[in-house]
């Protein structure tokens, strides 16, 4: 039976510091959930209130409809795999996938066969009677799943678990992590920092900041229309684009004027703003490196990014501010080119002060 | 390669000191052999010509006399008791105060840990006269429980259990508490096996220690029976050696190293590691 998760208002306070305040997320039966954000946002921290490794100081977390904030770690039917992979070094790899299993009394049959069929699922078989010790990095990490799997808990927690991986075995354990959770139906909450994980492996994102959920979405709803300008920083690459600028809102949608005469109309309706100053935010593949004269802004550029299918151009406007606009894969802009830029206002984004967004309606 | 006049000093300074190194397990294993060659010589010989040992004819009989008549064994027994059941308690209190320092939070920890590393600036001899009387009065003297007692409270083996557990993730109780292990299980079956090395290191400084103590046990063991081999050993020497013959003597002496001889052999790993101070792996 998969869980679905509920964590109610809850917060965590080390000393006198707080850090989880108030919050409150809903987790789906089989749906894979990432926490993203930087480090010391609270993200893992609230991944281990939930495993039962960290107590909660206010408000609750249910399985089910059944609290276990108050159960210790074991009793809540959930397994967690961890950044170091936490694997018993001095158990071999079968017995390390047995361990848990002995510690509620199943039988041996039972824990033979789960522990082969985990073996064979991850193509470790061949490695069962080896210790920690004598795995690769990559090993390691499929035991470590293996001994979570063999478990059929009601969730998984990962915690950072590809972090301590090369940048190849990472990618390549990220394609077989959402192979696996095909074949596993259980919930799964996974916390990372990195973005390009959380895309790739969310159906679900939340975005975490300063002890706070900044954005829960899909992965697209949060490149694409994200809540605030935190989350359009942190999610994508490069971060998106801001300017200031001055709005016109005069006409149906709104008009960001930037320095130096250049204007862009937006999909946003001027109705929708209220006062106070707003940031124009714009990703990099909206704004298309064009001849100079066409495109509504010109700049010069400072530096190129070579990226292969696409050229990543960082141009300075008139007044100083730096933009990143994309051109084709073989581009001919050099540093120092003057460029046009051509701005999709129907693809722009606007923050008020406070941070939060306004979306153009064709994003 | 071999021209290379860096490498060929370095070959010179390394057969420098592998002669060094010979020349120094000459000095330390020629008393050994003399003490070997002295007990398989007679004794009337020795008394008339003491360089007979170098030469021919040697004979068993030190070693019959010592079978037949000596308490040794009983000394040895003794000892191995002492020391084995001081090693064991030992490791067992050390262990448990180990893990109870490194991984549990209670009022007065870090307290009490002070407390404990206090105890190895406090010289045996400070307490030697009020632990006497303690012992006295409480009639320990001259019994199992009184030699071993207080070798138990081991300063040192609860700091190097201490350090060696924090040593270990805590990451790993954390995903034996999610393998829903008790407390216990988690310090015997996951941690206590990590602590091995640590514990063969304890286990060796421990049991040499106890079975070359000689302070203790010359107080506390009064009775012959109850003495242990040093004392025991000792005690034969003071009692005018040429009567009962050097012969004799050193034959005792070979029955009394060869329990540590053979402790050497099993635990020479953890030996030679332990001394150099590197950890096991």
């Amino acid at each position: 039976m998969t869980a679905h998760i509920e964590i109610k208002d809850v917060v965590k306070r080390f000393g006198a510091a707080t850090v989880i305040d108030h919050l409150s997320l809903s987790i789906d039966p089989n749906e894979f959930m990432v926490f993203l954000g930087p480090s010391g946002c609270g993200k893992s921290t609230l991944l281990r209130m939930i495993a039962g490794l960290e107590s909660v100081d206010e408000g609750t977390i249910s399985i089910n409809g059944q609290r276990i904030d108050n159960l210790p770690p074991g009793q809540r039917d959930i397994a967690m795999v961890f950044q170091s992979y936490a694997l018993y070094p001095h158990m071999t790899v079968a017995d390390n996938m047995a361990f848990g299993l002995r510690n509620i009394g199943i039988s041996a049959d039972v824990i033979s066969a789960r522990v082969t069929e985990a073996g064979r699922m991850l193509e470790i078989g061949h490695l069962m009677e080896r210790k920690p010790g004598q795995l690769s990095g990559g090993q390691r990490q499929r035991v470590a799943i293996g001994r979570a799997i063999v478990k059929e808990p009601k969730a998984f927690l990962f915690d950072e678990p590809l972090s301590n991986l090369d940048a190849a075995l990472r990618v390549r354990t990220r394609v077989e992590l959402a192979q696996l959770r095909h074949r596993v139906k259980s919930t799964m909450i996974f916390v990372t920092h990195d973005q390009i994980e959380a895309m790739t492996l969310a159906d679900r994102i939340v975005v975490m900041n300063n002890r706070k959920i900044e954005q829960i979405g899909t992965p697209m709803e949060i490149y694409s229309r994200p809540a605030t300008r935190f989350v359009a920083t942190f999610v994508g690459s490069p971060a998106m684009n801001f300017v200031d600028a001055t709005l016109d809102t005069s006409g149906t949608n709104v008009t960001a004027r930037f320095a130096g005469g250049v204007s862009v109309e937006t999909d946003i309706g001027s109705n929708q703003l209220g006062d106070g100053k707003y940031t124009f935010g714009i990703r990099s593949e909206d704004v298309r490196v064009a001849p100079v004269g066409q495109g509504n802004a010109e700049g010069v550029v400072d530096v190129i990014e070579r990226l292969g299918e696409r050229t990543l151009v960082y141009a300075r406007l008139g007044d100083g501010q730096q933009v990143v606009g994309s051109d084709a894969g073989n581009s001919p802009v050099a540093v120092g080119d003057r460029i046009g830029l051509a701005f999709d206002g129907r693809k722009s984004h606007l923050f008020n002060e406070a941070g939060h967004a306004w979306h153009a309606r064709g994003v | 390669m071999s021209h290379n006049p860096a490498i060929k000093g370095r070959a010179f300074g390394d057969r420098v000191l592998l002669g060094l190194v010979i020349l120094l397990a000459i000095v330390m294993i020629a008393p050994v052999f003399f003490v070997v060659a002295l007990s398989l010589k007679n004794n009337q010989e020795l008394m008339v010509d003491p360089n007979s040992v170098f030469r021919l004819p040697y004979t068993l009989v030190n070693y019959i006399n010592t079978v037949g008549t000596s308490s040794v064994f009983r000394w040895v027994l003794n000892s191995a008791i002492v020391a084995g059941g001081l090693t064991i308690f030992t490791l067992v209190l050390s262990s448990l105060a180990g893990y109870g320092f490194a991984r549990l939070n209670f009022p007065g920890r870090d307290a009490l840990f002070i407390i404990v590393l206090l105890g190895l600036a406090v010289p045996e001899q400070a307490v030697l006269v009020a632990r006497h009387q303690i012992f006295s009065w409480i009639g320990l003297h001259n019994s199992y429980p009184g030699l071993i007692l207080p070798g138990l409270s081991s300063a040192f083996g609860v700091f190097l259990m201490t350090q060696y557990f924090r040593a270990i993730p805590k990451e790993l109780d954390e995903a034996a508490m999610l393998d829903n292990a008790s407390r216990f299980r988690i310090f015997w079956k996951v941690l206590l096996p990590l602590t091995v090395p640590a514990q063969a290191t304890l286990g060796i400084f421990t049991f040499l220690g106890a079975w070359n103590d000689y302070f203790w046990p010359l107080i506390s063991a009064t009775k012959k029976e109850m003495f242990t081999l040093t004392v025991g050993i000792a005690s034969t020497q003071v009692n005018f050696a040429q009567s009962q013959g050097i012969g004799f003597l050193m034959a005792q002496a070979v029955f009394a190293g060869a329990p540590i001889l053979i402790v050497y052999l099993f635990f020479q790993k953890y030996i030679v590691t332990a001394v150099s101070g590197a950890a096991v792996r």
